[in-house]
């Protein structure tokens, strides 16, 4: 125990903190510029000055570290002059421009030199002049207004990871600037504003557009771009969104946000955005009121269902609506219509991995906490970058290997490689074989645990030796040992299992192996998700063969939990998944699509099939927030509310599940209500009053959400397993082992999951566009120098499906064989050139081995 | 792009120190010397090689006067104008470097032969006005004898 004196007043303390730590502890203040509480002491600014007894000269409060016994006054007059002093010279240079800098009333030196300062100052020279910057698109700097804290550095160096920005210049000509002195080039993750205490690097997506005080409201809400599930305060002045920022302490990324979450917000006032209903007359389509539009859905799907019957008729939910949204979808799906057909795009690759790794090891084996994941001693990323698909999860990584955890990572992982991973990077199509390498080496060094007799009877026989790996994948026997001594020297190891793999070759095998790999040296797994709800569509049954909560559609005890609910029966017979639903369009037996929420003919892969597979259905139902490429060709189209002007809950990566809140008050219907109104125009009532009642109805069926409320989730008890049962893995383990794929042609096409786009949101944000305007087909500097091209230079890209006419994009951080493509942009989609099976485990599309050749010209 | 002897020799001073950080300095040196002076390519090799972000390079270089942070002329002349060299007349230096040559403080000649740097005292108040010739110490500098050994510099 420690006690210190401050003011007079005895302090105890546990441990060893700084002073200005002992001092906030008991209440008393200290002010402070360059001290931040997520990053690392500076001492720099001297407003934290404070007299310590025996120590001569005043100190820094924000280092200094107490010892037992000090006496600390934080309020002499020595102090006040010196905080005066240091005010005083910051405003020799600051330009005091207050009444026309967007900062001024969040400002931390205005309020310091207000509560503390001269009123006068006494300096009478010029101030030191530099134009304001404006040649990035997203993020200003004014740097005469800079006070040199540093703050921006050490968040992007120290937090961030990305080193972007850096003091330059010496004394008095010092500021912070980007390489290029101009243009950012960097992340964008907008983290350097949140931090910036005066208005020296501020966003120019609501520049002189509003005061502090005029935000009318902040809204605590979930950011509706991917399974992290980041908590964002969203400020509204006159109904529309003027910013979106972090809030410490709050939520899974206390304090942090992405490019997408902080800038991303835009689509939701589009000027795009569907307003009224939409019916397609001779081939085109027309507005059209509600009426019109619920009463025709309604009796057209009933006439299908009678004529064809209810299988005739397919449903697909969305990953990025609410659990609500889906919840009630499905519901109407079974037990309106009467069919299990409905599937989302999580059974792209997300939905095959999560069932397959529970199966092997029960319910929940994946909800591990993220906040976790700095604190483990090793990270093994497998499949993809984790800082693209989920940036906020990308910086635990960072994080854990700054803390001194150790990363390895097999394959591509750019935003990895300054963080000192042991990086694997096996031949093309050869990851199984060192993945089954792997599981033998640590099988010798640990022994089967005996714990899991299903995993251990499937991978008892594997064997290959180092030597063997090596012929095949080309990575050294020694580096195999290397890879295979640390996981299993590991104590506290995590496994993140990225996009890539999820949509690879054979990947129920690889997925078995890496379960192996974290059941041998007892891991944690992460699946990367990419979609805000992605984990709870599957959770609320939007799958052919589950119910809400996991048990499958032929377990008659489970039906009649909710068939006596929904006083409705529910088929036994399982539906068809995704790509059956394609199949069964394109051949006919497919005669109405309800689609929620999603656009299919652009985000399937062979997205060309896709789409003359549902210009082959007789009704097309599209519901969404925008008239999407899916939309076009509908008979209906439907608008709906989106993300922020509407309540729900996301579930993200980690299973915990949370609270959306409506910031934004606009006309129109939420998901859930418009299908409830259809339904209801059916014949059967649905009687939600709002998505509270939705939820309260969820908790009271699916025993995975047992007493389970909004209050709960609010109060932060939304952890899985919540107060649930779970269930543990039932069936044998399958696998496919995929094709064998070997190496033949020189390029091969890869999708790239860039940072600032997602899709169908991003392209409609002005910021996002502006840092990342089109799609390009990057290649490598090798690559580019075969072909002789520049970066910018038109290329036709052809696969056996098709070709697209891109700009070129150099990029060292790729493999030589590949070509990546982003599906991202109108008309410009990577999902058009592929070609895919089906895995028929996992039910994952498989997009690898694509040959691609390229071809300079163009267009 | 490096040539391979210039790789290795940046891989050799990298080992002297404990951390790529503090090899940072000799390494920029030897990147202007290769580059002409710290143009962004320059700044990009040293990051390659030493696995230092290039912003941080950059930040760093920026502190110290004495690199290059523009295309220079062949010849640096770094003029100290500071008390001593100043009270010696060396502001009159410095008119006459523009008289002579159009050499103007922080510009290079357009012929490319010389450029000036102005500096704060170069630690030779005793024998001021004084100045360096890139490597080359010269003090005790009149109106005449800076001409004269200025000439010798083509
Ligand atoms: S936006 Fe992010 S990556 Fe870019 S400079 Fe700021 S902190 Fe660094
Ligand atoms: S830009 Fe802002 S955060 Fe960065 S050093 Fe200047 S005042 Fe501090
Ligand atoms: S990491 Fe994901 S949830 Fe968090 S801000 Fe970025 S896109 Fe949103
Ligand atoms: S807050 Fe302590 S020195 Fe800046
Ligand atoms: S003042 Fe010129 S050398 Fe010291």
């Amino acid at each position: 125990m420690i006690t210190v004196n401050i003011n007079g007043k005895e302090i105890k303390l546990e441990k060893p903190v700084t002073v200005l730590e002992a001092a906030r502890s008991a209440g008393i203040k200290i002010p402070t510029l360059c001290y931040h509480e997520q990053l690392e002491k500076y001492g720099g600014c001297r407003l934290c000055l404070v007299e310590i007894e025996k120590i001569p000269r005043l100190q820094t409060a924000c280092t200094l570290v107490v010892t037992d016994g000090m006496v600390i006054r934080t309020e002499t007059e020595q102090v006040t002059n010196a905080r005066r002093g240091v005010l005083e010279f910051l405003l020799i240079n600051h330009p005091l421009d207050c009444p026309y800098c967007d900062k001024a009333g969040e400002c931390e030196l205005q309020d310091m030199v207000e509560k503390y300062g001269h009123t006068t100052g006494r300096f009478k020279e010029n101030k030191r002049r530099i134009p304001e910057n404006l040649e990035d698109p997203v993020i200003v700097r004014n740097m005469e207004r800079c006070i040199m804290c540093t703050r921006c550095v050490r968040m992007c160096e120290g937090v961030q990871g990305a080193s972007a920005i850096a003091v330059i210049n010496r004394g008095g000509h010092s500021h912070i600037e980007p390489f290029s002195g101009g243009r950012y080039d960097c992340e964008y993750c907008g983290n350097c504003i949140s931090v910036c205490p005066v208005g020296a690097i501020m966003s120019r997506m609501h520049r002189h557009s509003y005061r502090p005080w005029q935000l009318v409201s902040e809204t605590e809400t979930i950011c509706p771009y991917c399974g992290v599930g980041c908590t964002l305060v969203v400020q509204v002045r006159d109904n529309v969104i003027k910013r979106v920022i972090p809030r410490l302490g709050k939520g899974v990324n206390s304090g942090l946000l992405c490019s997408r979450g902080r800038f991303g917000y835009e689509f939701v006032g589009s000027e795009e955005r569907l307003t009224s209903p939409l019916i397609k007359k001779d081939g085109k389509l027309e507005q059209a009121t509600w009426k019109e539009a619920l009463d025709l859905v309604a009796t057209r799907l009933g006439e299908i269902r009678k004529k064809y019957g209810s299988d005739s008729i397919a449903g697909i939910a969305s990953p990025r609506c609410t659990n609500e949204d889906n919840y009630v979808f499905q519901r109407f799906m079974r037990g309106t219509i009467g069919t299990n057909n409905i599937d989302s795009t999580a059974s792209l690759g997300y939905a095959g991995t999560l069932r397959f790794i529970e199966n092997i090891f029960g319910g929940g084996v994946t909800a591990n906490q993220i906040s976790e994941l700095s604190n483990s001693d090793l990270i093994f990323v497998a499949g993809g970058d984790p800082t693209t698909v989920n940036p906020v999860f990308g910086l635990k990584i960072r994080a854990c290997s700054r803390n001194g955890g150790r990363l390895l990572t097999i394959g591509h992982s750019k935003g990895l490689r300054n963080f000192n991973p042991v990086e694997l990077r096996p031949q093309l199509f050869t990851e199984t074989v060192l993945l089954e390498g792997l599981v033998t080496a640590l099988k010798d060094r640990k022994g089967l645990p005996g714990s899991n007799k299903k995993i251990e009877t499937r991978i008892k026989d594997i064997n290959i030796s180092v030597d063997d790996v090596e012929k095949t994948s080309r990575v050294s026997g020694k580096d195999v040992e290397k890879f295979a001594n640390l996981l299993s020297e590991s104590v506290t190891p995590a496994i993140v299992i990225g996009r890539e793999l999820m949509q690879s070759n054979g990947n129920s095998y690889k997925f078995l192996l890496l379960s192996a790999i974290s059941y041998l040296i007892n891991g944690k797994i992460y699946l990367l998700s990419e979609r805000s709800n992605e984990q709870g569509v599957i959770d609320m049954g939007c799958a052919p063969d589950i119910l809400p909560g996991y048990k499958s559609v032929s377990d008659s005890e489970f039906r009649k939990r909710y068939e006596s609910v929904w006083k409705t029966a529910i088929p036994e017979k399982q539906g068809l998944s995704l790509s059956g639903m394609i199949i069964s369009a394109k051949n006919g037996a497919i005669k109405a699509m309800y689609i929620m929420g999603e656009n299919p003919v652009y985000n399937l892969p062979d997205s060309k099939e896709a789409e003359a597979a549902l210009k082959n259905i007789g009704f097309l139902v599209v519901q969404d927030i925008f008239l999407s490429e899916t939309g076009k060709i509908a008979d209906v189209v439907l608008p709906a509310l989106s993300w922020s002007e509407k309540e729900g809950t996301f579930t993200n990566m980690e299973r915990r599940i949370q609270l959306l809140r409506k910031a934004v008050i606009r006309e129109g219907k939420e998901d859930w209500r418009i299908i409830s109104n259809i339904s209801g125009n059916m014949g059967v009532k649905f009687n939600y009053s709002d998505a509270e009642d939705v939820f309260s109805e969820i908790s009271s069926v699916s025993p995975l959400y047992k007493g389970l409320s909004y209050k709960e989730i609010e109060m932060g008890n939304s952890i899985y397993p919540y107060k649930g049962e779970t269930l543990t893995g039932g069936e044998d383990i399958q696998i496919h082992k995929g094709k064998s794929i070997t190496a033949v042609s020189r390029l091969y096409l890869r999708i790239e999951r860039p940072l600032f786009h997602s899709g169908t949101l991003s392209r409609r944000a002005q910021a996002l566009l502006k840092v990342y305007p089109e799609a390009v087909a990057r290649i490598s500097p090798l690559t580019a120098e075969a072909y002789s091209l520049k970066n910018g230079d038109k290329v036709k890209v052809s696969t056996k499906k098709g070709f697209l006419e891109l700009p070129v994009a150099i990029d060292d951080g790729l493999e030589n064989s590949v070509v990546a493509l982003t599906n991202n942009f109108e008309g410009k989609g990577a999902f058009s050139l592929i070609e895919y099976t089906i895995d028929t485990v996992t039910n994952a599309p498989v997009i690898e081995g694509i040959e691609v050749s390229i071809e300079k010209g163009g267009g | 792009m490096l040539s391979e002897a210039v790789i290795k020799e940046l891989e050799e001073i990298r080992q002297r120190y404990p951390n790529a950080r503090a090899a940072l300095l000799p390494a920029i040196y030897i990147a202007q010397r290769e580059f002409g002076w710290l143009s962004p390519e320059a700044y990009e090799a040293v990051s390659d090689i030493l696995g230092v972000p290039k912003t941080i390079a950059r930040g760093v270089a920026t502190f110290y006067a004495m690199y290059k942070h523009k295309p220079m002329g062949r010849n640096i002349v770094h003029l100290c104008t500071n008390v001593s060299c100043m009270i010696l007349g060396a502001e009159r230096l410095v008119d006459i470097l523009k008289e002579r040559y159009g050499l103007e403080p922080n510009s290079t000649t357009p012929d490319g032969r010389f450029s000036l740097v102005i500096m704060e005292c170069i630690g030779a108040c005793g024998t001021a006005p004084a100045m360096l010739v890139n490597t080359d110490f010269h003090d005790n500098l009149t109106q005449e004898n800076i001409i004269q050994i200025l000439e010798s510099y083509k």
